[in-house]
């Protein structure tokens, strides 16, 4: 099967990309100055004990031998211990995971049910009130920095009004979706809503400016191409020609930017976690790059490399699905 | 006797530009008999596509249809609209321009449907052909389940039914009897293995094929009138005439009325049984196919005959033969000089709009003539004053009356006698672009 084949290829494709990180963070390391091992032990500590350290950690091998225990230890999923804490990379990112995972697929929720519709009413209503309130919108909303946005939520809506909270995570979702099954209790999950909507509309913003503009413009291009012409000319109800063939067209660029912009939103919530001190990846990692914590920093970047990889893999193949001419280049 | 089943009475289209007000179609008339097939032949830019646009309501911004109507012949259509819009009704004939614009929709498919120029892009590449065509199909079949309805609720199609039939396979806008259908009308136009081809997309056809999938298309709501806009400009000659004996073959058999538009005078010889000749948003020339071939009187319809490469075929050669005081210099094409107008309103005189590009201008082409009958048969027209007057080197206008002197001067063929000039004029090698076509 084509898609097979094709799904193969993007694979292959992906594994290269992932070693490109992992090896690229690893000269990064190398170059970096500062000795690990006055993380680990108090620098008053004596030279021999230290060499033990440097000894246990692998420091002392040439580098390229180095190099090679790291990519050996990654193939069998062993990224090692924090200097910091001592406890396992593996562990330290995964148990970070669902705080990341939850606010990048709420910021997204936020940014399709925005977007979409505000892009199609854009797109449909040209030059027409709808549209400019619309356009408008979308320039504020890709014009604004997401820490300055965060921070004035903050102060309106969390000091000022006390509306929603300044930040923290005090339950995760899973958790409460599980009470909320087994006790029908909604607290927690409301809970969860509550101070999660503040971070995802501060990472949404961005997103949900941009997906509006293009639909807008997405709409408006398929709008003006032969093949509407000759849709209407079959005489089918508009509600099919603007939602099956115009939108879903437009959706099709759109759905790579998806994908690329998730990808994104994993590492790069980086400034709206620290904002509102979400406790996931993105906040862990400023920790880690603070305290020159290397296993952990390779730990979390190949962490959402790999993501990144693997949802690029996704969105290509809905891409192939939903363009079929992609299967055949 | 037949009757006709269009007519379109003073239609004017046109476009409100940044550059100004382009009138594309200005007052128009046309009749179309049922089961004829009807040319519009012209050059680019000569309003021939408007003029087909107009008539099945495909006008976009920013053009307008101005003025003018659109009379369509069609008993149920007159029953049901003559409640609500009695004004627009004549007899058993709906003036679709004063109906709204709803039931102008309901039209599409059932009644008109459409072939376009270019296959490849008048299909939407993301969908099968198939379900494209069984799209077409479905609404024939929802229009013919409730026949008389045109306000109704058969045309709409709401978002909410859009969103369930992602889940539920019953709410879908096309049924499996439609996708059926559609295999049979790939089948009809000649397609190999409708079934599996059903299943391709675009981009897996040939141009012809994807022709021969758009005449299917449009086919599937049973026309009264098929509207052709170049339906082979986009192909291969072998292909072209492929198309042709399709399309002649389903008119046949369906006995379809079909407008056809080209600037192919060849497409035009083989298909048609009344043509007009259209230049500057008018049609200048009308009648039977010998009425334009043999008798015609306009210069502009003589230039167009004088353009047409000789292997085009037999019928087209034959019309040129038979003009014996047509030279045809070896066979070297006689394009016509200059290019067509702007049809922009400010630059549009009230004179003759071809007379800048015609051999034969005289004074009496600067007011803006009427039409007047032709030669041939009665159905023969001309918008020329050559219908009523001989061409007179008395008369002419100066050759650089219009400034640029790109009009070819009168030639030989106004002399017969070769009084004038003796030597056969030679042609510049450049064709129509600016001084390339004056004749020395």
């Amino acid at each position: 099967m084509a898609f097979g084949k094709f799904l193969l290829k993007r694979s292959l494709q992906g594994i290269l990309v992932v070693w490109g990180v992992v090896t690229v963070l690893f000269g990064l390391r190398a170059i970096t100055p500062g000795d690990p091992v006055n993380l680990i032990v108090d620098p008053a500590v004596d030279l021999e004990t230290r060499e033990r350290i440097r000894q246990e950690l692998g420091l002392d091998e040439p580098i390229y031998v180095q190099y090679g225990d790291y990519l050996g230890d990654l193939l069998v999923g062993d990224l090692g211990y924090s200097y910091q804490s001592s406890r396992p990379v593996a562990t330290m990112v995964i148990e970070r995971v669902p705080a990341t995972l939850e606010l990048a697929i709420a910021a997204t929720i936020v940014a399709l049910v925005i977007a979409i519709p505000l892009g199609v009413i854009s797109g449909t209503r040209r030059n027409e009130p709808a549209d400019y309130g619309a356009t408008s919108f979308s320039l504020v909303g890709i014009s604004t920095p997401n820490f300055w946005l965060g921070i004035m939520l903050i102060l309106l809506l969390a000091v000022e009004f006390n509306i929603f909270p300044t930040g923290r995570r005090p339950v995760a979702f899973h958790d409460a979706l599980w009470t909320f099954l087994t006790t029908f209790y909604v607290g927690d999950l409301l809970t969860w809503l509550h101070h999660i909507a503040l971070p995802a509309v501060t990472l949404g913003t961005y997103f949900t400016a941009l997906i509006t503009r293009l639909t807008r413009s997405g709409m408006l291009d398929e709008y003006g191409k032969p093949y509407v012409t000759a849709t209407e000319a079959k005489g089918i109800p508009e509600t099919l020609i603007r939602y099956k063939h115009v939108l879903r067209n437009t959706m099709i660029p759109i759905i790579t930017v998806l994908g690329l912009q998730l990808g994104t939103l994993i590492g790069g919530a980086v400034v709206t976690e620290t904002v509102f001190s979400w406790p996931g990846l993105g906040l862990r990692l400023i920790t880690a790059i603070n305290n020159l914590d290397w296993p952990l920093i390779q730990g979390i970047i190949v962490f959402v490399g790999i993501s990144y990889v693997i949802i690029n893999i996704g969105v290509d193949a809905i891409y192939a699905t939903l363009n079929p001419r992609v299967l055949d280049e | 006797m037949t009757t006709d089943i269009l007519r379109v009475d003073g239609l004017s289209t046109r476009f409100f530009t940044e550059q100004g007000q382009v009138n594309a179609v200005s007052d128009l008339d046309l009749r179309i008999e049922r089961g004829e097939v009807f040319g519009i032949v012209g050059e680019s830019g000569s309003g021939k596509s408007v003029t087909a646009r107009s008539v099945i309501d495909l006008i976009e911004s920013p053009g307008r249809i101005t003025d003018g109507e659109i009379w369509f012949n069609d008993d149920g259509l007159a029953e049901a609209v003559a409640d609500d819009h009695p004004e627009a009704v004549d007899g058993s004939f709906v003036n679709l321009l004063e109906v709204p614009e709803r039931v102008r929709r309901s039209l599409r498919g059932t009644s008109f449907s459409m072939i376009f120029q270019d296959p490849e892009s008048s299909f939407n590449p993301s969908l099968t052909v198939g379900e494209q065509i069984a799209e077409a199909v479905e609404v024939q079949r929802r229009a013919s389940a409730n026949p008389r309805s045109t306000r109704a609720k058969t045309r709409e199609y709401s978002l909410g039914s859009l969103v369930l039939s992602t889940v539920l396979p019953s709410r879908k806008y096309v049924s499996e009897a439609s996708r059926e259908r559609a295999i049979e009308l790939l089948e009809l136009v000649g397609i190999p293995d409708p079934v599996e081809r059903a299943d391709e997309y675009p981009h897996e056809y040939s141009g012809g094929m994807l022709q021969r999938a758009m005449i299917a298309q449009a086919l599937a709501g049973e026309p009264d009138v098929l509207v052709a806009d170049e339906p082979t400009t986009a192909l291969d000659v072998t292909i072209q005439a492929q198309v042709l004996d399709l399309l002649d073959d389903l008119q046949e058999e369906t006995g379809m009325t079909i407008l056809l538009i080209t600037h192919n005078l060849g497409v035009v010889a083989r298909m048609c049984d009344r043509v007009g000749v259209m230049y500057a948003g008018e049609i200048v020339e009308r009648g039977t196919l010998e009425d334009v071939f043999d008798d015609h009187v306009h210069p502009y319809t003589e230039g167009l005959l004088g353009s047409i490469p000789d292997l085009e075929g037999p019928t087209a050669r034959r019309a040129a033969d038979d003009r014996a005081e047509k030279p045809r210099g070896g066979g070297r094409l006689e394009p016509i000089p200059g290019n067509v107008p702007s049809l922009l309103d400010r630059e549009m005189g009230d004179r003759c709009y071809f007379a800048d590009r015609c051999p034969k201008a005289m004074e009496d082409c600067l007011s803006h003539p009427p039409e007047y009958d032709g030669a041939g048969s009665e159905e023969h027209e001309v918008r020329c004053v050559l219908a009523t007057r001989e061409y007179t080197e008395a008369r002419a206008l100066p050759t650089d009356y219009f400034g640029k002197a790109d009009r070819a001067a009168a030639d030989k063929h106004a002399d017969p006698d070769g009084t004038e000039t003796d030597v056969q004029p030679e042609r510049a090698e450049s064709t129509v672009e600016g001084t390339g076509g004056e004749r020395r």
